[in-house]
């Protein structure tokens, strides 16, 4: 089916001028192109840039980084591929020959979205979570919740090499905290203060991420202060604890406590999560 | 509203959304393109069965030659339904391929080695439900009511489909293929002949155009199309993952992980937090997992059966296919059958 030309005595290219003027007048769709090269390009430069500043470790697990950074090239090879191809189209006077395609909003608004979004990106910092998340993702509910099966569970492991997240693990499959009374413990992580704890207590803990941001979990243990109440060590404070493990009852439940010898400020680490 | 450090909190893990799903949505634009102008989906959808419950199986089935999640799997569904493909294949697509497809399946036997049975339930229930969905959705022969009009006007016409289709015969007469032409605005071919040509016409649909192009020109094309779906789906995608962060940063979770010790609200709250999460199937396996310790195996499946059929992010993208009532239609059935089949799983194994 074709559509029968309304003015026979014009030649296609005069027709094709007319269009185009007609188009122009309309609106601004001759910059539509323009803005979809801007918002591709400026997704695959801030891709690369999350990548390039390390930055996506706070937003990716490691093992889906690559997809990420692939997915940074391969965006700005399409924007300069659609660049080429604008301009060839430029040159020759033609419009872009797209198969037909539908839309929620008029095509500007999303490449706009697009780009403005893109570029607040390069304005916003991620910041790693803190212990107000934690908080709010439940921590202090469920200290020993973590994967049901550990996946590269070491039991030769010797109690004071175990980070944070081994001794959860190490706790998940053999839950009873009597049998690790008197193991040293020398752990990393960062300081959540609960309500539900007295005061000589802290949380330390640490994030576990599974893919992105989106799915970090908190886990924790629970840390009996040497002397004094926890105001010394204001939440989100990263520490190393080294001490021994006890066994008390917190919250009407018996659970493994770290009884702390010594606290240490350390800086936080380049990756704050872990795996 | 937000404390400053909740933003900050809800932005990030926006960033981080659209940071795991652009790989994924590119992947999905490529094989949609690549689909458009490199397979003729005619002979796809030929090759499907004539019982709508075949059809809805077939459909599902698909899924495994598309290992892309629910952010790639939308334009290929778009793309069969302007196709002409029946509603069952293409509502089990939609519904099954997230889940059903080598990618997932190993995604999840990585995470649940331990318990197989929630991989092979995962599969055999999404397979089972996008089917049975699919099936109900058969019963609306033509599609057009439910689809966005975008979406109606890029499809071939009533007559021309009623003329290809034998099954479908109830096509509206009263309108030709000439009145629509006259009323639509669309695309148009320059330069392939002494007039312009709709691309969107049906004539030039069922012969396909672009199949019958050289390569080089093809590739052009393709180009286009990769950009236009990149964008539409991309500015959808940023209001899906806005929603999602700000929902999972502003609500407690504990008021959803408090409910998950009981045999039904674990299940509930499950399918409630696949809804907010709206993590991607290739990778939602993982976050399930962290869940393992503390809620029913059931609730587990709930979570990886129904987040990848309909969740916040899916659903502004179903948006850009169908109109709100096909989406609350398929919410509503694929929720129902996720949540009596997981009960069976609490209650019976």
């Amino acid at each position: 089916m074709t559509v029968k030309p309304s003015k026979s005595k014009l030649t296609i290219s005069q027709r094709r001028r007319a269009r185009k003027a007609n188009a122009k007048k309309r609106n601004l769709a001759w910059l539509q192109p323009l803005i979809d090269i801007l918002a591709i390009a400026a997704w695959g430069v801030l891709l690369l840039r999350y990548w390039l500043t390390d930055k996506i470790n706070i937003l990716l697990h490691p093992d889906y980084v690559w997809l990420a950074y692939s997915a940074g090239f391969f965006l700005l090879g399409l924007a300069a591929l659609k660049s080429v191809q604008w301009l060839r189209q430029k040159k020759q006077g033609q419009s872009s020959t797209t198969p037909p395609h539908f839309s929620l909003f008029p095509p500007g608004w999303s490449s706009t979205l697009l780009f403005a979004v893109a570029l607040f990106g390069f304005y916003f910092t991620p910041q790693p979570f803190a212990s107000d998340v934690a908080l709010n993702r439940g921590v202090t509910e469920s200290l020993t919740m973590t994967r049901s099966q550990p996946q590269a569970f070491r039991s030769a492991t010797a109690p004071e090499e175990r980070s944070l997240v081994e001794w959860i693990r190490t706790l998940n499959v053999y839950p009873e905290p009597d049998a690790y009374t008197g193991q040293r413990a020398n752990v990393e992580g960062f300081v959540i203060h609960s309500n539900e704890i007295p005061d000589n207590y802290l949380v330390i803990a640490r994030f576990v991420i599974t893919c992105c941001a989106a799915d970090v979990y908190p886990v924790g243990l629970p840390v009996k202060l040497p002397a004094g109440d926890r105001s010394a060590h204001p939440p989100d404070q990263w520490l190393r604890v080294e001490g021994q493990m006890i066994t008390e009852t917190l919250k009407n439940k018996r659970q493994l406590v770290i009884d702390a010898t010594s606290l240490t400020e350390i800086p936080e680490p380049d990756t704050p999560y872990d795996y | 509203m937000l404390t400053a450090n909740q933003l900050n909190n809800a932005l990030t893990l926006f960033f981080s959304l659209m940071v795991e799903a652009i790989p994924f949505l590119l992947l999905g634009v490529l094989f949609s393109s690549a689909l458009l102008l490199f397979v003729d989906e005619r002979k796809l959808v030929a090759a499907v069965p004539r019982h709508p419950l075949l059809a809805a199986l077939a459909g599902s089935l698909i899924g495994c030659l598309f290992p892309v999640c629910e952010c790639g799997n939308v334009p290929v569904a778009r793309r069969l339904i302007v196709q002409g493909a029946p509603s069952s294949m293409a509502i089990g697509f939609l519904l099954a391929a997230p889940t059903v497809n080598p990618i997932v399946f190993w995604a999840t036997w990585t995470a649940f080695r331990d318990q197989p049975e929630v991989v092979f339930l995962r599969v055999g229930f999404t397979l089972l439900i996008a089917s049975i969905v699919g099936w109900v959705f058969s019963t609306q022969a033509d599609l057009r009511p439910l689809l966005q009009p975008t979406v109606t006007r890029a499809m071939p016409s009533q007559s021309t489909q009623a003329r290809s289709s034998s099954t479908r015969s109830h096509g509206n007469g009263a309108t030709t293929d000439s009145d629509l032409a006259l009323l639509q605005s669309g695309t148009f071919l320059l330069g392939t002949g002494t007039q312009p040509q709709r691309l969107d016409d049906p004539a030039m649909l069922s012969t396909n155009l672009a199949l019958s192009r050289p390569w080089t020109d093809r590739l052009p094309l393709m180009l286009d199309n990769v950009v236009q779906e990149l964008r539409e789906l991309g500015g959808v995608l940023i209001l899906g993952a806005a929603i999602a962060s700000i929902i999972q940063i502003a609500a407690p979770r504990e008021v959803i992980l408090g409910l998950g010790q009981n045999t039904i609200t674990s299940i509930l709250a499950m399918m409630l937090l696949a809804c907010v999460v709206s993590i991607c199937s290739t990778v939602d396996s993982f976050f399930a997992l962290s869940f393992a310790s503390t809620f029913t195996t059931g609730s587990l499946l709930a979570f990886l059966v129904f987040g990848p059929m309909i969740d916040l992010k899916n659903i502004a993208l179903l948006w850009s296919v169908f109109r709100a009532r096909a989406i609350i239609y398929l919410f509503v059935l694929a929720a129902q059958l996720t949540f009596l089949l997981s009960l069976l799983v609490n209650l019976y194994i």
